[in-house]
C-alpha cells in the first residue's frame, strides 16, 4: 500500500482514447500490476493501460496522472469515492455521472465535464469545454448534485438541464443554464448571451454583471440571505475568489425563464 | 466548606434530563438578533407553567455564525422529546420569521438526533419557497414582504440537563440581590448553559406541590421564606432576611457545575451568609450537583447518560 498512485503518460497520444476505467476507488483496491492490466477503450478494441501510462504505487486513495491528456476521455466516469488529480489537461467527459470523491483538474478539461453527475466535485483550475454539469446525450437531466468547480472559462451550455448541484466559474460561454431544471450556477465573470433559457426553478448568480434575457423581469433589489451562506461556504471549501462585498452584498433579482414555469432566478450582484 | 466567609451547606441540587436545541439567530446587526431571542425566549422560564425553558447562552461575532452575520445563540429546552419540536416551531415561527433581517441555523450540528424545524416552517411560503442545499445541508428560502427568511431544514437535538440551582442566603433583600447578580454576570455567555429566569434570578424558588392547595403543581417554598420563619419549619439561619435563586439548565453536567462553580464563587461576598441547593432527597432527579465537590472542582462522579437520556444516580 502506498500513499499514492502515479500514472505517468509513457509517450504523448495522438488519438482519442477512453479512460472510464480510471477512477480513484476502483484503484484504491488493486496492485501495481492489476492497474497496469486495465484495459483502456481505443475505438473498438482494447489497450492495456499499462502500455499507456507507467504505474508506480498501489492501492491508495489518491490517484494522479500526469502528462499531456487532452486526448484521454472519461477519465473518473461513475466515480463514487477517492481523489483523481490530473497534473495538465484533460480530455472530454471527465467526470461524467461521478457519484462521489474529487477529481482536480490541474489544467483545463474538455466538453462534457461533470455531465450528468450526481456527488463529489470536480475541480478544473483552467478552463471547461462545452456542456460542464449537462446532460448526457439524449438524456433529460444534467448534473443531480456535488460541485463542478471551474477557475477559468466555462464553455458554451454549462449546467444546461441540471437538476441539482452547484456549477461555479469565473465566466461562461453562450447558453448556461439552457433548460435548467433546478440547482445553482454561480458565475464571477462575463456571461454569453442566452443565459437560463428555458430555466424552471434554477438560480444564476451573476457576480460579474449578466445581460439579462428577455424572458426575464425585474423583481426587486435585496440581499439574498443564502448567498452569504452559499459563497462563504464556496470560497472556503474551494478557496473560490468570492470578495466579503458579494457575500452580503445587494443583488437585483430578476424572475425567469417567464416563457417557462418562471419559478428560477437570475440574481445580478449590484453593490456591496 | 467557607469562601470568603460564607457557608457553603453540604448538599446538593437536584436536576433532570431535559431535551434541548441550540438555535443560532443571525441578523444584519447585533440590534436585531437580540430583539428576536428577546422574544423567543419570553415566558420560557419554566416547565412549570411555560411548556419550555429557553434563555440566550450567548453572542456571537459575525467569525461565529453560519452566514457570518452577528448572531446570538440561544437553548431551548422541554421536559420530554415529543414537545420539542412543537414548541420551537412555533416560537422561530412568531418571533425569528417575523423579525427583520434575520436568519435561523442549526446550533447543534454535530447531533444525529434531527428535528424537522424549517421544513414545517417552509409552508409559510405558501409554495412559493424555495430550498437550497449547501455544505449537505438543506436550508429553505421563505418569500416574506422584507424579501427572504433563511432557515435550516433541521436541528440537533440535544439531552440536556435542567434544574440545576443554588439559593443564596443573605442578610438583606440589597445583598442578596447584589450577590445574585454578581453570580449571573460571572455565568454569562458560558458555553453550554443557560439561567432561563428573569435576569437569570429566581425569588420565588418553589417546592413541589403544596400543603394547603391540593391541585398546585408547586408552591411558595416556605422554608426559605423569611417572613414565615416563626410559622413554618424554615431552613433559614439566624441573621438571613433574604433569598434569590439561581436555576440553571444546560447541555451537559459539566458544563452546568463549571457555570455553578463560577456563580457561587462570585456570590461569596459581603452580606451573604451562606450557599445552599435544592434537592427532593435525591430521589426524583438523576443529576446531583453537589456543591462542595463543585466548589472543590471535584467532578468525577458526574453521571453518565445512559441512551435513554436518564443518568445513573450519582
Amino acid at each position: 500500500m502506498s500513499d499514492r498512485i502515479t500514472l505517468s503518460l509513457r509517450a504523448p497520444l495522438d488519438r482519442a482514447l477512453n479512460g472510464d476505467v480510471i477512477t480513484a476507488e476502483r484503484f484504491a483496491v488493486l496492485g501495481a500490476s492489476e492497474i497496469s492490466a486495465l484495459s483502456l477503450w481505443d475505438g473498438r478494441t482494447k489497450i492495456a493501460l499499462g502500455d499507456v501510462f507507467s504505474v508506480s504505487g498501489e492501492r491508495a486513495q489518491t490517484v494522479v496522472l500526469e502528462g499531456d491528456l487532452t486526448k484521454l476521455n472519461g477519465v473518473g466516469t461513475m466515480m463514487t469515492a477517492g481523489a483523481l488529480e490530473i497534473h495538465g489537461s484533460v480530455g472530454k467527459a471527465t467526470g461524467a455521472r461521478m457519484q462521489g470523491g474529487t477529481i482536480t483538474v490541474q489544467g483545463s478539461a474538455g466538453d462534457d465535464g461533470g455531465s450528468a453527475m450526481s456527488g463529489g466535485s470536480l475541480v478544473i483550475t483552467g478552463d471547461a469545454g462545452d456542456r460542464a454539469g449537462g446532460a448526457l446525450q439524449g438524456a433529460s437531466k444534467g448534473m443531480t448534485g456535488g460541485h463542478i468547480i471551474v477557475k477559468g472559462t466555462a464553455g458554451r451550455e454549462a449546467g444546461a438541464r441540471m437538476r441539482r448541484g452547484t456549477l461555479c466559474c469565473a465566466g461562461a460561454g453562450p447558453g448556461a443554464g439552457l433548460g435548467m431544471i433546478a440547482g445553482n450556477i454561480i458565475v464571477a465573470g462575463p456571461i454569453g448571451e442566452g443565459v437560463g433559457a428555458g430555466n424552471k426553478r434554477g438560480s444564476i448568480v451573476a457576480l460579474g454583471g449578466v445581460r439579462v434575457p428577455p424572458t426575464y423581469a425585474y423583481a426587486c433589489t435585496y440581499h439574498p440571505p443564502h448567498l452569504s451562506l452559499m459563497l462563504g461556504f464556496l470560497r472556503e471549501r474551494f478557496a473560490l475568489a468570492v470578495d466579503d462585498a458579494h457575500l452580503h452584498g445587494l443583488y437585483r433579482r430578476y424572475s425567469g425563464d417567464l416563457a417557462e414555469i418562471g419559478e428560477g432566478e437570475l440574481v445580478e450582484w449590484q453593490s456591496a | 466548606m467557607e469562601i470568603r466567609g460564607v457557608q457553603i451547606d453540604d448538599t446538593f441540587a437536584e436536576a433532570f434530563g431535559m431535551r434541548g436545541v441550540r438555535i443560532i439567530i443571525t441578523a444584519k446587526n447585533q440590534k436585531w438578533a437580540r430583539e428576536s431571542a428577546n422574544k423567543l425566549t419570553g415566558f420560557a422560564t419554566s416547565v412549570i407553567a411555560c411548556k419550555c425553558e429557553a434563555a440566550v447562552e450567548r453572542e456571537l461575532a459575525p467569525a461565529e455564525t453560519p452566514d457570518g452575520r452577528p448572531g446570538i445563540s440561544v437553548l431551548l429546552f422541554t421536559m420530554d422529546s415529543d414537545s420539542l419540536p412543537k414548541r420551537v416551531i412555533e416560537r422561530i415561527g412568531q418571533t425569528v420569521l417575523t423579525c427583520p433581517t434575520t436568519a435561523c441555523f442549526d446550533g447543534l450540528p454535530d447531533s444525529p438526533d434531527r428535528l424537522a424545524i424549517g421544513k414545517p416552517l417552509r409552508t409559510f411560503g405558501d409554495g412559493f419557497q424555495a430550498s437550497k442545499m449547501i455544505d449537505g445541508q438543506r436550508y429553505w428560502r421563505v418569500p416574506v414582504m422584507e424579501g427572504e427568511f433563511l432557515i435550516q431544514e433541521t436541528f440537533g437535538k440535544a439531552k440536556g440537563v435542567g434544574g440545576g440551582n443554588f439559593l443564596i442566603l443573605a442578610e438583606s433583600a440589597d445583598a442578596a440581590l447584589d450577590a445574585a447578580e454578581a453570580a449571573v454576570d460571572a455565568m454569562a455567555e458560558m458555553p453550554g448553559v443557560i439561567l432561563p429566569f428573569p435576569g437569570g434570578i429566581v425569588r420565588s424558588g418553589s417546592k413541589v406541590g403544596a400543603k394547603k392547595y391540593k391541585g398546585m403543581i408547586a408552591s411558595s417554598n416556605d422554608a426559605f421564606a423569611p417572613t414565615l420563619r416563626v410559622i413554618t419549619q424554615t431552613a433559614l439561619p439566624e441573621g438571613v432576611n433574604s433569598v434569590l435563586e439561581i436555576v440553571l439548565d444546560g447541555l451537559d453536567f459539566h458544563s452546568i457545575a463549571a457555570a455553578m462553580q463560577a456563580g457561587i464563587d462570585a456570590a461569596c461576598r459581603a452580606g451573604v451568609r451562606s450557599i445552599t441547593a435544592g434537592n427532593y432527597g435525591g430521589k426524583l432527579g438523576p443529576y446531583h450537583f453537589h456543591l462542595r465537590k463543585i466548589m472543590s472542582g471535584n467532578l468525577d462522579d458526574a453521571p453518565r447518560a445512559d441512551s435513554s437520556g436518564a443518568a445513573a444516580p450519582a
